[in-house]
């Protein structure tokens, strides 16, 4: 569903990605740990051009959407992503912000995208919020949002950008338990995060990244219980 | 204290009473807030518009051709004084134009543009760059990006700068007598020097600058207040 081949990114002299290689599959929940500063953010941000890839290729259901021609505004409406901090528009009503991108791509009259925002947000009992504005709601309740006004869109893959690290601890639940539901039917999802319960309980695999590369890559059980490089020993004895 | 009682109350009637020269201060003031008013719509147009240009970049993340053409004049219209520029454009520009007003909204409006521009572009990177990145890993254009999320909430950073601006602005056309224009300013100057009695005219100019200026004031902070409000919801 998603290659990705040799993929370098540079910030000027800062060689954040210096080749990665990964083939993502239909129904994977694909999980990335790794140090801060060992680019997963930058790898999952280049799945849908956030940031430009220095070099290197990224094909998503067949298409090459590294190359500049293809309309990536296009591309984008089959993925999802949710963002550390959430991103709710501030100026609209929760409402606003999950009926926005379907009506105003014309994927959807505005009837039927707010029948649909009512029952994914029942979804995640939230349905009493539609009226509210972002500034009224706790930040797990806006995650929850933000999840939602990603699925509006019936994306074909989920990105998360640690989705539970801006959280208070009591609301990193509710977040995940979204997250596991959305699992469970059967999502792709590539998830950035510090999570391990989740690693091991939803992740189909595990990814280390450190320096810009993937480093190990396991079935969740192997990843945690047999790590093979001495750098993913270390990591897992901090965090674990 | 009769006396100096009677002396002001001649001075008024002077200055504002006989052969109805109110009637002119109120026609100064007419061109003076015309002058203001159309130049500050036409600085906010071109303002927003060179703002956009000077934010837009090109494939590969620098900057647009538009962007230079925005920051030639940017620099230009802030590295000239306005005075100068007022005559530019009656002596020279347009030279053949009749019409005093439209050349000093013009030129206003043109001077105006330069400032409102820094002051909208700084509205806009104050946004939070999560919301353009929200936006647009939705599938949302550039475009609508920027109509829909990011100027709405742009609007509310702008405010008290721009108010500021429009504030500098009216006071500034006060430098249209210099294309023969009769504006609030000079409607003072040519009576005091008619009546060669100069207190009266000046101080009742100031004091009508001051009133203007402070209803705008007002209006500005209850624009302002109910923006906010829509923010806590």
């Amino acid at each position: 569903m998603i290659i990705v081949k040799d993929l370098h990114k540079k910030f000027d002299d800062n060689h954040v990605l210096r080749g990665v290689n990964y083939h993502v599959h239909q129904g994977e929940k694909i999980v990335v740990i790794g140090p801060s500063g060992s680019g997963k953010s930058t790898f999952l941000r280049c799945l849908n051009l956030l940031e430009t890839p220095t070099s290197g290729e990224i094909w998503f259901d067949g298409q090459l959407i590294t190359d500049p021609k293809v309309n990536i505004d296009k591309v984008r409406e089959h993925m999802g992503m949710v963002f550390q901090n959430f991103n709710l528009f501030n100026n609209l009503s929760i409402m606003d912000n999950i009926t926005l991108a379907p009506v105003k791509l014309k994927l959807m009259e505005k009837d039927e995208a707010k029948e649909k925002a009512l029952s994914l947000l029942e979804r995640v009992g939230l349905k009493e919020k539609a009226d509210s504005y972002p500034s009224q709601l706790s930040g797990g309740q806006k995650q929850r949002i933000a999840i939602v006004r990603s699925l509006a869109m019936n994306p074909r893959v989920m990105l998360f950008d640690e989705p539970t690290s801006a959280l208070d601890p009591e609301m990193v639940g509710e977040v995940l338990d979204v997250m596991k539901e959305l699992a469970e039917s059967g999502m792709t999802m590539i998830v950035v995060t510090h999570e391990m319960g989740f690693a091991r309980e939803v992740g189909t695999k595990v990814l280390f990244m450190d320096e810009g590369v993937i480093m190990e890559e396991n079935t969740p059980a192997e990843f945690f219980n047999n790590p093979k490089s001495q750098r993913l020993q270390d990591f897992l004895s901090k965090v674990l | 204290m009769q006396a100096w009682f009677e002396r002001v109350s001649e001075l008024f009637q002077i200055a504002f009473v006989s052969g109805d020269r109110w009637k002119l201060y109120i026609s100064g003031l007419g061109t003076t807030l015309e002058i203001a008013f159309l130049a500050a719509i036409l600085g906010l147009i071109i303002g927003t518009i060179v703002a956009l240009m000077k934010l837009s970049t090109n494939r590969r993340g620098k900057k647009s051709i538009w962007a230079r053409i925005a920051n030639v004049y940017i620099d230009l219209i802030r590295g000239t004084p306005s005075v100068l520029q007022l005559l530019i454009m009656w002596f020279i520009i347009m030279k053949s134009c009749k019409n005093g007003v439209l050349v000093a909204v013009l030129s206003f409006g043109i001077n105006s543009g330069a400032y409102v521009a820094e002051i909208v572009r700084a509205g806009i990177l104050a946004v939070d760059k999560g919301q353009t990145e929200a936006g647009r890993s939705l599938g949302l254009s550039k475009t609508q990006t920027m109509i829909y999320i990011i100027l709405p909430q742009a609007i509310k950073n702008v405010l008290p700068p721009i108010g500021n601006e429009f504030i500098v602005l009216l006071k500034e056309t006060a430098i249209v007598g210099y294309v023969s224009l009769t504006d609030l300013t000079r409607t003072a100057s040519q009576i005091s020097s008619r009546t060669y009695e100069a207190f009266m005219p000046l101080i009742g100019a100031a004091v009508i600058y001051f009133v203007i200026i402070k209803i705008l004031t007002v209006l500005l902070d209850k624009l302002e207040r109910r923006l906010r409000k829509s923010d806590n919801r």
